[in-house]
């Protein structure tokens, strides 16, 4: 039987080819991606712990907040005197090291990198644990001299000699490049500039005796805990953040972990969506082959195989194919890795790819999904081979299964559909933004299962609508494809499935973004009053040089800042919010439309007083008049009286929980050292807006940080956001369709041999070549059409539902993106096309006598 | 050297009557020391308005005659003509074109596509070639063939015979200058093999066909004008007015001789 099983499973073996192709793919992203962050976390474990001081002390960072202030939090250079004294420290170290700042060369041009990743400065000190070394040139001494990291120099072409500015919080200052470091770990991507250490902290943290942290070394005989345990005895905790070198090197991997995770999660669904995608494949591959070989079957019933051999025997099978899937799909993943290795590597992340990982874990799940899914795939035709009656070796039966009723697949497909229409429904209904998400979610997953289930049960009426016209303009092949599509209500249907997931999910997520767009154009256009706001590109604070600028520019009106400030809020309730609140300069209401319930701006913006969202005020039971305690970083508190309540779509949103604002100096009191984050400006009277805009553009040039927007480049910036977003999307769903336009092609190639007797015959009574071509094209585009049909449809009733959803965010806008829309069908006609090229040509080059005679 | 079959030259008769038409046709198979004859130089000339037979011992090359002659089949030396028109050397486009529009098919089985119904079955090849059926010929076609109930069936709600039918009606329904058919009652029970004989006889009789039936049944063969017996790729007998009896007198003698003229031949061509 074994015998029977391979000989078979080889002489079927291109049939299983696209099959297989499935199955290395989804394999491929699964050890793929495994590999990859493997890797990531081995060499980014080891640089921290490398290079990380057996204990650093930090200041503790109390508010952590999504939204930057541009305060930097700093600690008293002295304190490393004192720490040097705790008995067990043998050296301590102020460092001076701050993130976000800007480095712009004699062209005004950013030398940061280009990928959203930081430019850090800080002092020179250089020692084992340095993660560069001088490569050329010599160490920063005294004020105007500077090192630069060899990656960003060679990038940006930056060479010794060069004069750079360094925009920092206190004030840029200009330095030239006296060394060039290079690093002797791997490089995560940021951009790194060293300054004499005895300037440093005056530099960049604007006075000689602060501090960002003090690194501290163990004597002999001391281990890191136990330095840490008389640290914290000496200082008293509190204020501080004390970490062994190895809680110091888990922090900072997880810092780096967070974006790493988006990178494997994003990789992990690749590969779940080409398991899912796969899984229809290779179920209609082993039906049409167990279809196909139904006398055959019978044969081995009729010569004594019982049941359970059949069934073996066809698992067998897929149990081979999963195997030399998962083999090709390792050795694919393999490969996968050191690609995206080589992609962070262009994006100024170094890794190695000699210092591949792969963990015995890797070649296990690989094969455990490749030959699991196939497996599963193959059971449920497995037991209809098994159920071959003898007799079936006698009958000349065409296809097995193409006529059973579908009765058990129209009560599933009602119930599960019925439930996932009753969880939309709830979940268009919800008022809550965290119940909604979960009914759309469950939503989601029933209506797609009950789809897929009840798809055949589709294919007729769909199809008869939508080959209508073939008929009439084809004549009788048009009539021959669009029977030969409704031959099979079950291969259609699971053929057509695959491709309705992918685009499903692509006519879902654009709706969903459109929607995001319009709502952003509607919230602009009712928000923002201001010619022009000034911002950096990732929203990140600015020097207060640009402010001073701006406001020095002829023909500016009015400018209003914008700062944000971490806040704790304290409620009535009880409850302790954390959140951002935005600070502004009184005449806001010049620049923004900002509708209130209660009070108005004057009020919010005026000394000790606060503005709150309406909503976010009656949930906690605040009033206007309420004194709430507020606490800002570094221990800063007070108490501020509620003094307006906003009322305002999606003001209570994007890590600004609460749509808390106050007066500007709220914010300088109690986060010194902040910078602003936009600037509002109108033009003066008398100024054209054309004029003021190349004006402010001139006077920020030595800032290429920060852009000047009107309303429709800030509507641009938005939309160009979103679409990032969703080429993302696209892209993960890209992956999904082509494994959809192989089940296509696979379900065609099967087809072909399946009637090629068929085939002979129309040949022989004079159907030609291009005819026959044509006839299988037109079947493959009413497949694929009938897919993208059901994809639109289920797709656009979960992006109206997702938009319910984005309602309760303050997003109300409806948009349905009709040209993604056409796109899909246009698109899904040119899958049929190509997904028939190969069938279609290998059909036509059949010689008519053996096609006839074929058995 | 002409072949004995081809000096007496069966079924040759003057030109303006020949529906189709073969000099010196020779198919071989394979190359070299394993080459195969299937067709050894036939000469034959299929006469218009006729219904002859073509039969052999199995591998006598008789299904082999009619694919050459269908322009199913290349051929690999000498000329075939349907009607004026020479088919050896024509593409495969014309080749097409040609079964399309001027021959009729029925096989053994597997004659109708599964997804139309009778009527769409019959008129395929004019649908195929954009032609509008002669209704009235149609008409009569379907009346003389009893199909007239059964239009709107699809072939697996037929019968075997009715299959057959609708196959013969399909071969009818272009008015083809010549209908091959290859064992048209070989899958079916005697009665309904001899109805659809019956019918092949009245396409020739009444609708005034030429048909050309190849069979090993020497019952079917009967229902013929004239039988060629083919034995080794050649013509070695013909029969007019046969009946079963006479034709499997003649086929028996195939077993007695076939040995010794093989071994003759072969000898003979080295």
């Amino acid at each position: 039987m074994l015998r029977a099983t391979l000989r078979s499973f080889l002489a079927h073996r291109g049939r299983l080819l696209l099959s297989a192709l499935a199955v290395v793919l989804s394999v491929a992203f699964v050890a793929g991606s495994l590999i990859f962050s493997d890797t990531v976390d081995r060499t980014f474990d080891r640089l921290f712990a490398s290079r990380s001081a057996d204990v650093t002390v930090e200041p503790r960072g109390d508010l952590e907040s999504s939204v930057p202030s541009g305060a930097v939090q700093t600690l008293p250079a002295s304190l490393a005197r004192e720490l040097a004294r705790v008995d067990g420290v043998a050296a301590a170290h102020a460092d001076v090291e701050v993130g976000d700042i800007t480095v712009v060369d004699s062209g005004n041009e950013s030398v940061g990198p280009t990928t959203g990743a930081p430019t850090l400065a800080r002092d020179w000190h250089a020692g084992e644990r340095s993660v560069v070394e001088l490569a050329s040139g010599r160490a920063p001494r005294g004020d105007g001299e500077a090192v630069l990291d060899a990656d960003t120099a060679d990038a940006k072409g930056v060479g010794i000699g060069d004069t750079l500015s360094v925009q920092a919080q206190p004030g840029s200052f200009r330095v030239e490049v006296v060394g060039i470091a290079a690093f002797t770990t791997t490089n995560p991507g940021a951009a790194r500039i060293f300054l004499d250490p005895a300037v440093a902290a005056g530099r960049l943290l604007g006075s000689p005796d602060r501090a960002t942290s003090v690194s501290l070394d163990a004597a002999p005989g001391v281990t890191d805990a136990e330095l840490k345990r008389r640290v914290t005895a000496g200082l008293g905790g509190g204020a501080y953040e004390i970490r062994t070198a190895g809680e110091q090197a888990e922090t900072a991997a997880d810092e780096l972990g967070a974006f790493l995770d988006v990178i494997k999660y994003v990789m992990l669904g690749f590969a779940g969506i080409a398991v899912l995608v796969g899984v229809f494949l290779i179920v209609n591959t082993f039906s049409m082959l167990i279809a196909q070989r139904t006398r055959e079957l019978g044969l081995l019933r009729a010569l004594g195989a019982n049941r359970r051999q059949v069934r073996r025997s066809v698992l067998t099978e897929a149990l081979l194919l999963g195997l030399a899937g998962s083999t090709l799909g390792l050795v694919a993943g393999i490969g996968l890795a050191v690609g995206l290795i080589r992609l962070m590597s262009a994006f100024g992340m170094r890794l190695e790819t000699a210092e591949m990982v792969i963990r015995w874990a890797t070649p296990v799940t690989a094969y455990a999904v490749g030959t699991g899914v196939t497996f599963v795939a193959a059971f449920l035709p497995a037991r209809r081979a098994a159920a071959v009656s003898p007799m079936a070796a006698l009958a000349d039966a065409e296809i097995a299964g193409a006529g059973r009723p579908l009765r058990v697949r129209a009560a599933a497909g009602s119930v599960v559909g019925a439930l996932g229409a009753a969880a939309l429904a709830g979940c268009a209904a919800a008022d809550e933004t965290s119940s909604a998400a979960s009914l759309l979610g469950l939503g989601v997953v029933l209506t797609l299962v009950a789809t897929v289930v009840a798809g055949p049960l589709l294919v007729r009426p769909v199809i008869r609508v939508l080959g209508a016209g073939f008929p009439a303009l084809f004549g009788a092949v048009g009539l021959m494809s669009r029977r030969n599509a409704l031959r099979n209500p079950r291969r259609t249907g699971a053929t057509a499935a695959a491709l309705m997931v992918g685009l499903a999910l692509v006519t879902g997520m654009s709706v969903a973004g459109a929607s995001m767009s319009r709502s952003f154009d509607e919230q602009i256009d009712r928000t923002l009053g201001a010619d022009f706001v000034i911002q950096n590109a990732n929203f990140k604070p600015f020097p207060q040089e640009v402010t001073d600028r701006v406001r020095d520019t002829e023909g500016t009106g009015l400018v209003v800042r914008q700062r944000f400030a971490p806040v704790a809020v304290r409620l009535p309730d009880g409850q302790r919010v954390e959140t951002t609140a935005a600070g502004y300069d009184d005449r806001v209401d010049d620049v923004a439309r900002v509708t209130y319930a209660r009070g108005g701006t004057a009020a919010a913006l005026a000394d000790g007083g606060m503005a709150m969202d309406a909503g976010f005020a009656a949930e906690h039971g605040v009033r206007t008049g309420s004194t709430l305690p507020v606490e800002f970083p570094g221990g800063r508190r007070t108490e501020l009286t509620v003094a307006a309540l906003t009322d305002m779509a999606g003001g209570d949103g994007f890590g600004m929980r609460g749509g808390l604002f106050f007066g500007i100096a709220t914010v300088e009191a109690y986060v010194p050292g902040g910078q602003d984050s936009a600037l509002y400006v109108n033009a003066a009277a008398g100024t054209s807006t054309a004029e003021l805009r190349d004006r402010l553009e001139s006077a920020l040039d030595a800032y290429p940080q920060v852009q000047v927007r009107d309303q429709a480049d800030y509507k641009d910036l938005v939309h160009d956001q979103i679409a990032v977003l969703l080429y993302l999307v696209y892209a993960l769903l890209g992956l999904a369709i082509v494994i959809a336009v192989l089940g296509v092609v696979n379900t065609l190639a099967l087809s072909v041999v399946e009637r090629t007797r068929e085939i002979g015959l129309l040949r022989a009574i004079g159907l030609a070549r291009r005819q026959l071509r044509r006839m299988i094209r037109l079947e493959s585009v009413v497949i694929a059409v009938f897919g993208a049909m059901l994809g639109l449809g289920l797709g656009l009733v979960w992006g109206l539902c997702t938009q319910q959803v984005l309602a309760l965010e303050g997003m109300t806008a409806l948009a349905v993106p009709w040209s993604t829309v056409a796109a899909v069908v246009v698109g899904s006609v040119v899958v049929g096309i190509v997904a028939a090229l190969l069938p279609a040509l290998r059909a036509s080059r059949m010689n008519v006598l053996e096609a006839i005679a074929y058995e | 050297m002409p072949t004995p079959a081809a000096e007496h030259a069966p079924g040759l008769a003057p030109a303006d009557g020949i529906a189709a038409r073969a000099r010196g046709l020779t198919k071989a198979y394979g190359s070299g020391e394993t080459t195969v004859l299937a067709l050894d130089r036939v000469d034959v000339d299929i006469v218009r308005g006729r219904f002859t037979a073509v039969m052999g011992p199995s591998g006598s090359g008789k299904s082999t005659l009619m694919h050459c002659l269908a322009g199913l089949d290349t051929v690999s030396a000498g000329q075939v003509w349907l009607g004026d028109t020479e088919i050896t050397g024509l593409k495969d486009g014309e080749l097409t074109r040609l079964r399309r529009d001027r021959i009729g098919f029925m096989f053994q089985s597997f004659n109708l596509v599964p997804t139309l119904n009778a009527r769409e079955n019959i008129t395929l090849p004019l649908d195929i070639a954009g032609r509008r059926p002669d209704e009235q010929w149609l008409d009569q076609v379907i009346d003389t063939l009893g199909l007239r109930d059964r239009l709107r069936h699809r072939p697996a709600q037929l019968s075997g015979g009715q299959q057959q039918r609708v196959a013969c009606a399909r071969a009818l329904a272009s008015r083809p200058e010549l209908i091959f058919a290859d064992e048209p009652t070989g899958n079916l029970d005697s009665r309904s093999g001899l109805e659809v004989l019956g019918f092949l006889r009245e396409a020739v009789d009444r609708l005034d066909q030429t048909v050309v039936m190849v069979t090993h049944d020497p019952g079917a063969a009967a229902h013929s004008d004239l039988v060629l017996f083919l034995a080794d790729g050649r013509i070695v007998d013909e029969m007019r007015q046969p009946t079963a009896e006479s034709v499997l007198e003649r086929m028996k003698r195939f077993d007695v001789i076939r040995a010794p003229v093989d071994d003759a031949d072969r000898s003979g061509r080295k």
